[in-house]
């Protein structure tokens, strides 16, 4: 009962959308990377691990597929979680399951805890991933297990098997103490992520990735969201560069320019 | 059709009602739970089947207070607005209800089983329509309609007590959150500060533009959530305000996703960044490769002269 959990998902990369002159979107040729607040989680995760002195599992649920061509960005995001000091990783990869939903996550979170028999004191996310941001898969997975739940902890301490955590809520902080289990989302405010060092990257590549398909998982409950469309939203910026020979002329030019469009009246 | 709003904000309780009627009917029945301040100051003579009140704003009891509800009441939609709060409480009750949540919707149509929702995705480059089964939870991102047109009614005000939750979190300590009056929602023009600038006093020259223009100033994530130069509500982007200016400066600020789409509505982009391959040029109309130490007070004594 003193192992970890550290959820971590291969999320699509908002940096790398492309949007189609009719607005469409080919979800299938986003790139899939470790989503940024999973790098705080991964972080604090591994502090955690020399408090409580447990094993430090990963989990990551593929949302988006095809799996084929996405198990390659999935295994990039889930070493390095084991680089930064991850002892073991489970991925949950199953077309039937992609797209999937929060619902789906927090299912198959459950599951492969069950089947693998691990029973975490702690279990840790971010509070949002970057594709969706919808931050509900800690809370969902805290009341299928029945755990605490502690979002949006920008501060964290452990000890004497308590947890005393600073929560950012919409509008004040509030400091809690808790016993463990407990499921813990963090903000990206609570640590500054290190990357890992390539002698810990090695390292990471000897270290055990489980693939799991939804027929190991009998309890999963399938998505329940379907995706009827996605529109890309095309907005078009003139960029235009200012330039000139000193500041006080871009500044005129600047000035001029913002005159000219009608949003500022001099 | 049996609706539950959740207000968590004053405001949102209008905001519900009238977002709630159009997109689910007028025939809709909605019960009214409002926690945090909208139990102690919103407005009840309204247009809704009951009310109840929870002056609670700990997720933990929300949740309890949701579920009592749901069950009671038979309620086939939970709605609110999509506060941190409120996205522990309502994640906490679809996991444990089984039911789809959907944050940050904008619109909703209900068919006869199903719903049918439209949110924004991958940082507002996109949007995405899907269908859930009923029943099911909406949390509406706030001011997704204008409360305007709230018909008065006398529902009948319950009080809920001893709400309990999870009672194996125990509050140590409440601090509030410093409140700094911007409105940004509302300005014509907004100076927005990212972490070019190096310290708290030279935001200064962010104010004195904005003063200069009669507008306000904004912020990235990182100089209210993690320097806290300035407070959360000048925050921008996807976990704080969108905004629509006409003029929105981004200055010291690199471009990244989650802060440009709380920009994207504004009418024109001006980029002040020292890196010219910074991405926040290829999102401007109007670029300066400068150092925000040089250009800003040029920009500031050159635009005094002409304003006269
Ligand atoms: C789920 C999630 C939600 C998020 N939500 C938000 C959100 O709502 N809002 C938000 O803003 N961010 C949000 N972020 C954070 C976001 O990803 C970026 O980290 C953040 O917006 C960067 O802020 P910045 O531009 O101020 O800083 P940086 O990215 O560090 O950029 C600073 C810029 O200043 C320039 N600069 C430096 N010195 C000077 C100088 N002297 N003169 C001119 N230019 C200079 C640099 O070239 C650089 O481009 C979120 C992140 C995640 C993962």
């Amino acid at each position: 009962m003193n192992d970890i959990v550290v959820l971590v998902k291969a999320s699509l990369n908002p940096d790398m959308v492309r949007v189609g002159s009719d607005g469409s979107i080919d979800l299938a040729s986003i790139p899939l990377k470790i989503s940024d607040i999973d790098r705080n989680a991964v972080e604090e995760a591994v502090r955690l691990k020399e408090v409580l002195g447990g094993k430090l599992y990963a989990i990551s649920i593929l949302t988006w597929g095809p799996v084929a061509s996405r198990m390659k960005d999935l295994k990039l995001a889930v070493q390095e979680a084991l680089a930064k000091g991850v002892d073991e990783a489970f991925v949950v990869a199953d077309d039937s399951l992609t797209p999937g939903d929060q619902a789906t996550t927090a299912s198959a979170v459950k599951e492969v805890l069950s089947k693998e028999g691990i029973k975490p004191a702690l279990i840790l996310a971010g509070e949002a991933t970057i594709d969706e941001v919808t931050s509900q898969v800690p809370g969902r997975l805290a009341a299928l297990l029945g755990y605490q739940y502690l979002s949006f902890v920008r501060k964290l301490e452990l000890s004497g098997g308590k947890i005393i955590a600073e929560r950012d809520l919409e509008d004040y902080i509030e400091v809690v103490e808790a016993d463990l289990p407990a499921v813990i989302s963090v903000t990206q405010e609570i640590n500054e992520p290190r990357p890992p060092t390539l002698l810990q990257i090695r390292r990471a590549s000897r270290k055990p990735i489980k693939e799991l398909r939804a027929g190991d998982l009998p309890g999963i409950q399938m998505p329940l969201r379907k995706i009827l469309g996605i529109k890309g939203i095309q907005v078009t910026r003139k960029q235009v560069i200012i330039e000139g020979s000193s500041m006080e002329e871009i500044a005129d030019k600047l000035i001029d320019a913002l005159i000219q469009e009608g949003v500022l009246k001099i | 059709m049996k609706v539950l709003a959740v207000a968590y904000e004053e405001k949102d309780i209008p905001e519900l009602i009238v977002g709630t009627r159009k997109f689910v009917g007028d025939s809709a029945n909605i019960v009214l739970l409002a926690v945090h301040k909208s139990a102690s100051s919103g407005d009840f003579n309204i247009n809704v089947d009951k009310v109840y009140l929870a002056e609670t704003s700990r997720p933990e009891e929300i949740v309890a207070a949701i579920v009592k509800l749901v069950n009671e009441e038979g309620v086939s939609l939970i709605v609110g607005e999509a506060y941190k709060n409120l996205r522990d409480a309502f994640s906490r009750v679809a996991g444990q209800l089984s039911m789809p949540l959907i944050t940050d919707a904008t619109e909703i149509k209900l068919g006869d089983d199903r719903l049918v929702v439209k949110r924004g995705f991958l940082s507002e480059k996109a949007e995405m329509i899907a269908e859930v089964p009923l029943p099911a939870a909406v949390l509406f991102l706030p001011r997704f309609v204008k409360a305007e047109g709230v018909e008065g009614g006398q529902p009948v005000v319950t009080r809920l007590e001893e709400l309990g939750g999870d009672s194996k979190v125990r509050l140590v300590d409440v601090k509030p959150k410093e409140v700094g009056g911007a409105n940004l929602e509302e300005a014509e023009i907004i100076v927005g500060v990212g972490r070019g600038f190096k310290s708290r006093e030279d935001l200064e020259m962010a104010f004195e533009l904005a003063k200069l223009l009669n507008g306000q100033v904004g912020c990235t994530r990182p100089i209210a959530a993690d320097l806290k130069w300035l407070s959360e509500d000048h925050w921008i982007g996807i976990s704080g305000k969108r905004v629509s200016p006409k003029i929105y400066f981004a200055i010291g600020i690199s471009g990244s996703p989650q802060h440009m789409s709380g920009v994207q509505s504004s009418k024109i982009i001006v980029a002040i960044n020292k890196d010219k391959s910074a991405p926040i040029f290829k999102q401007a109309d109007y670029g300066v490769v400068a150092d925000l130490y040089q250009f800003l007070p040029v920009f500031i004594k050159k635009l005094k002269e002409r304003l006269g």
